[in-house]
């Protein structure tokens, strides 16, 4: 073998191992392309395929090829995969927002314009019942109203019961991201708060307590957000809310503050805790609560019957208050006949009683709506099928 | 403006350059301090195109491996000039304070 024969194929294996390198490297990156969206492969695959054996190709001739630099070179090429990785999740991360942002459901508010108006009032009123509620659980309103009344029985003391903190962060966070007109990232935080409200409720349910504030709180939280996603949202509200309902709003809240007063008074917190408590004082105690939330909610539906809107709003405000009569109903009938510190002895509360009615009703309502629309449209349909197929006078229809 | 995205736009400003040559333009303007990988680039290159910053010029295939050339729009080359007249004002200021010679904002 001569010495020209001999370097030639010296060159000829190295080519051959150089290929070789190539053609691992090529399945390697290719591989990795997969984690990439099929449009994107579509696009760019071929290029970036060529772009990294370029890119390895040039590293492999700037060094020399010793066993440091092998290990150089493995190190740049793992770079480049855990780069490809990184820039396929960018790029699908990406369209997961795009897609998120462009969905109906998300971008888009519900179609009728009078239970869009609806849920947009609910956006303003829901996020502040559920600050009220929230208020109430830890007993804030009973202490300005033991503050008033110099009644001794009252006290800021909830606060220590550690299952109640996500109402305690998501009621405000809720009340302060509508403010704000975030009205998306507001009905998130809502579904959250209602999410942890359920995991309490189910917890409190496991030991045979279906509590009506926890389901008033947790179907308050659930209007919240829907008000809040499927609606143009509170500025909407508030351009739709006039003096009137303003009013409304605020005696809602304060009814739902005063409410608590009365039913820790009559469901007997109190009188464990006060040792010079009578029955009468609570029912004095009790009844200007009972008359005040009677003559609110008599009120309210009266001013909300007299248009469209108004009776949608009291529908979706009707999902969150079932639970809320029923607390209302236990008080009375413990304030008639049980005795104080008792549950109702007349319609005992369950998770069937509580949950069922609102789901009705709110399935009612969606089952409405759609067969409202379905209706419009075949009447829709109807009104332009005879003009465009009545054809010229005299033609004969089969 | 992220400095990838800055620097792969200063790197077409210039005209139309294909992958490969955007990745090596990158290195010599930021003065080897930025290497630019493959997947960073593709997935700039795709927010640019959906941003309408930056478009597909041409296709060339070079020993049987597709090579296509992309370009900066004109919205591209404004945003670009927006984002230096910030980067030079920003800089001034800086070295105004710090009494470096040039800071004359």
């Amino acid at each position: 073998m001569t010495a020209g024969e001999a370097s030639g194929g010296c060159d000829r294996h190295s080519r051959l191992r150089l290929e070789y390198r190539q053609h691992r490297l090529e399945k390697r990156y290719r591989r990795l392309l997969a984690l990439y969206p099929q449009d994107h492969r579509r696009e760019h695959a071929e290029e970036m395929v060529g772009v990294l054996l370029a890119s390895a190709a040039a590293d492999a001739r700037h060094r020399a090829d010793t066993p440091a630099t092998r290990v150089l070179q493995a190190g740049q090429h793992a770079a480049d995969c855990s780069d490809l990785i990184a820039g396929a999740c960018r790029i699908r991360s990406r369209m997961l927002l795009n897609r998120i942002r462009k969905s109906r459901w998300f971008s888009s508010t519900v179609r009728d314009p009078r239970w869009s108006d609806a849920l947009a009032v609910v956006s303003v009123v829901a996020p502040l019942l559920l600050l009220v509620a929230a208020l109430a659980e830890f007993g804030i309103p009973q202490v300005a109203a033991g503050g008033l009344t110099g009644h001794p029985s009252w006290a800021l003391d909830n606060l220590r019961y550690s299952w109640d903190l996500p109402l305690t962060i998501g009621a405000p966070t809720v009340a302060i991201l509508a403010c704000l007109r975030l009205r998306r990232t507001a009905g998130i935080a809502a579904l959250a708060t209602g999410i942890s409200r359920i995991v309490v409720g189910a917890a409190s349910a496991v030991g045979g307590v279906a509590s009506p504030a926890i389901a008033l709180t947790i179907l308050l939280a659930g209007t919240a957000s829907a008000a809040l996603l499927l609606s143009p949202g509170p500025a909407r509200g508030m351009a739709l809310l006039t003096r009137r309902g303003i009013t409304l709003v605020a005696v809602g809240a304060v009814v739902l503050g005063g409410f608590s007063v009365g039913n820790n008074m009559l469901l007997g917190y109190a009188l464990i805790r006060s040792p010079g408590y009578t029955a009468f004082h609570s029912e004095v105690a009790g009844l200007p609560a009972d008359l005040l939330i009677a003559f609110v909610l008599a009120i309210v539906a009266v001013a909300c019957l007299r248009t469209a809107v108004s009776r949608r709003v009291l529908v979706l405000l009707a999902i969150p208050v079932i639970p809320y009569v029923i607390l209302w109903q236990e008080k009375l009938a413990s304030d008639l006949v049980g005795p104080l510190g008792a549950a109702s002895t007349l319609i005992p509360s369950s998770a069937a009683l509580l949950y069922l009615p609102p789901l009705i009703l709110a399935c009612i309502i969606v089952a409405g709506t759609r067969l409202a629309r379905h209706r419009a449209s075949g009447r829709a349909r109807q009104a332009t099928i005879p003009a465009s197929s009545a054809g010229p006078p005299g033609a004969v229809r089969a | 403006m992220q400095e990838p995205t800055f620097l792969i736009m200063t790197a077409l400003a210039a005209g139309a350059q294909h992958g490969y040559g955007i990745m090596a333009d990158v290195m010599r303007i930021s003065d080897g301090r930025v290497r630019l990988r493959a997947g960073t680039l593709y997935a700039a290159l795709d927010r640019l195109k959906a941003d309408g910053l930056v478009t597909s010029d041409r296709d060339e295939i070079v020993d049987g491996r597709l090579r296509r050339y992309y370009r900066i729009t004109d919205e591209g080359a404004e945003q670009l000039a927006a984002e230096v007249r910030r980067m030079r004002a920003n800089a001034a200021a800086a070295a105004l304070r710090l009494g470096l010679a040039g800071g004359t904002a």
